[in-house]
């Protein structure tokens, strides 16, 4: 008992002191560094699956600024240059007040439409010491249409819509994200057979198949559209392709709308009929202001 | 039994000097940059954990590869995704030592330059690194600063041809670590 004890001790004497080689200083380090859990990152290459927003937001002090095309119907063939002369265009801004939230505006082609949005980044999927599968953001946004209404009695808050989506992702691999949506769009006025609430669960994701490039999805089911047969679920595939600066996002689409309490509610074209049309974003960021600090 | 308890006392009398001959941070500065007439890079990495032995002169360093902060999130993201792979390569690491450890004495106040020589392992490759380091030990806390340059294609960082005129291949590491006794 005694020689054990003894033995103990001085096997601690000489591993306190000259026994240690530079990996076993190197493990002490290790056990000295608390595990820290860490953000999954770059689930999407930019703020926007395809029409849909991500989960990604911009980060502080970063600004995105996105024009965005969707040109006519590609059957109308070589006369419209498959549907070149007919684009709706977006400008759009979004901006990174903290880490956690970003704003928005925009203005659209389609009924002359503004919108501002808000998108909240509350969930972030992370590994390490505290895991979480997914991360998730809310992102809301109200439109309010500019388009000139003939009847002078025309309410103003007619003009207005609403859109409240939650957001929830996952990054499988680093080439592979899932997205759904559940998403409620309120508008103010519609047609006398329509409805002014709409539900409806997206899903989007994209395979990142090469260093710059994914492939990327994304579809709506609406609760109104089977009862309807002028609209239809919004259904797109596109690339993401990324340089250095820009994020281009190339894609075909039955939405010509870009707008979320349009492209989801209203939805006009059909991919049966052929009623698609080409569409592409492109997305610069710009930093805004003094070095990030940590 | 008295004489077990006065091992054990003696034991930890004994240990505890020993164990105060490290010195160590967690939030050491890593300075990166590179410039070219295109493009400038910086970036600051404020969480590196590193412990020196006072004993021998050993030095191991380690970070997280996704520390570095940059002011553009878009660079930061290419910086990750694109060239350090950190997903792949999460952390770099410095393992090594004082090489002329003898002729300088950190328990008295004062300012040394020393040569450090090892290994530095960052993107799955190791390579030998040698840097002259000051140090300075200053009422209990020793401060080192070094820089050097790594090649990234020493370390199979690729670069596309047409980035090549923005990132240079030799980016400046500015190294100042503050140590405390452990």
């Amino acid at each position: 008992m005694k020689i054990k004890f003894t033995f103990f001790t001085l096997l601690f004497l000489f591993a306190g002191s000259n026994l240690y080689s530079q990996d076993d200083l190197m493990d002490l380090l290790e056990e000295q560094v608390e595990e820290e859990s860490q953000e999954v990152a770059y689930t999407f290459k930019s703020t926007r699956v395809i029409n849909s927003h991500s989960i990604e937001r911009m980060k502080a002090r970063q600004l995105d600024f996105r024009i965005n095309h969707r040109f006519g119907e590609v059957k109308q063939g070589w006369y419209d240059l498959w549907g070149l002369d007919n684009a709706l265009i977006s400008f759009d801004f979004g901006y990174g007040i903290n880490d956690w939230l970003m704003v928005g505006f925009r203005r659209s082609t389609y009924k002359k439409m503004y919108d501002g949005s808000l998108k909240f980044s509350l969930f972030r999927q992370t590994t390490g010491s505290h895991q979480f599968p997914v991360a998730i953001s809310y992102y809301t946004n109200m439109g309010i249409y500019s388009l000139k209404e003939e009847d002078e009695n025309f309410k103003f808050t007619n003009r207005f819509s609403y859109t409240h989506q939650i957001l929830a992702a996952r990054k499988f691999t680093e080439a592979i994200s899932l997205q759904i949506m559940p998403t409620y769009v309120h508008r103010n006025l519609v047609d006398y057979n329509e409805k002014n609430d709409v539900f409806a669960v997206g899903i989007g994701g994209r395979y990142k198949f090469l260093r710059r490039v994914a492939f990327t999805f994304e579809y709506f089911w609406a609760n109104h559209t089977a009862s309807s047969d002028k609209y239809y679920n919004p259904l797109s595939f596109g690339f993401d392709i990324e340089t250095g600066g820009h994020v281009f996002q190339l894609f075909f689409t039955n939405s010509q709308i870009m707008e979320e309490s349009g492209y989801i509610t209203e939805t006009m074209g059909s991919w049966a009929d052929g009623g698609i049309y080409f569409g592409f974003n492109i997305s610069r960021v710009f930093a805004i202001g003094g070095h990030k600090k940590e | 039994m008295k004489k077990n308890i006065i091992l054990l006392i003696l034991s930890v009398v004994l240990i505890y000097p020993i164990q105060a001959q490290k010195y160590i941070t967690k939030d050491g500065v890593i300075d990166i940059f590179s410039e070219t007439s295109f493009f400038t890079i910086k970036a600051k990495n404020q969480k590196v954990a590193s412990i020196l032995n006072v004993e021998n002169g050993e030095i191991v360093a380690s970070t997280l590869v996704r520390s570095f902060k940059f002011r553009e999130a878009l660079v930061e993201e290419h910086f990750n995704e694109n060239y350090m792979e950190s997903h792949l390569f999460p952390k770099a690491l410095f393992k090594g030592k004082i090489t002329n450890y003898s002729e300088i004495d950190l328990s008295k106040d004062g300012t040394y330059k020393v040569i450090i020589e090892g290994t530095f392992s960052l993107h799955g490759e190791t390579r030998n690194l040698k840097t002259p380091c000051t140090l300075v030990v200053k009422s209990g806390t020793i401060s080192g600063k070094t820089e050097f340059y790594v090649s990234l294609q020493n370390y199979k960082i690729k670069i596309e041809d047409q980035y090549k005129d923005r990132i240079k291949d030799e980016i400046k590491l500015e190294i100042h670590f503050d140590y405390k006794p452990m």
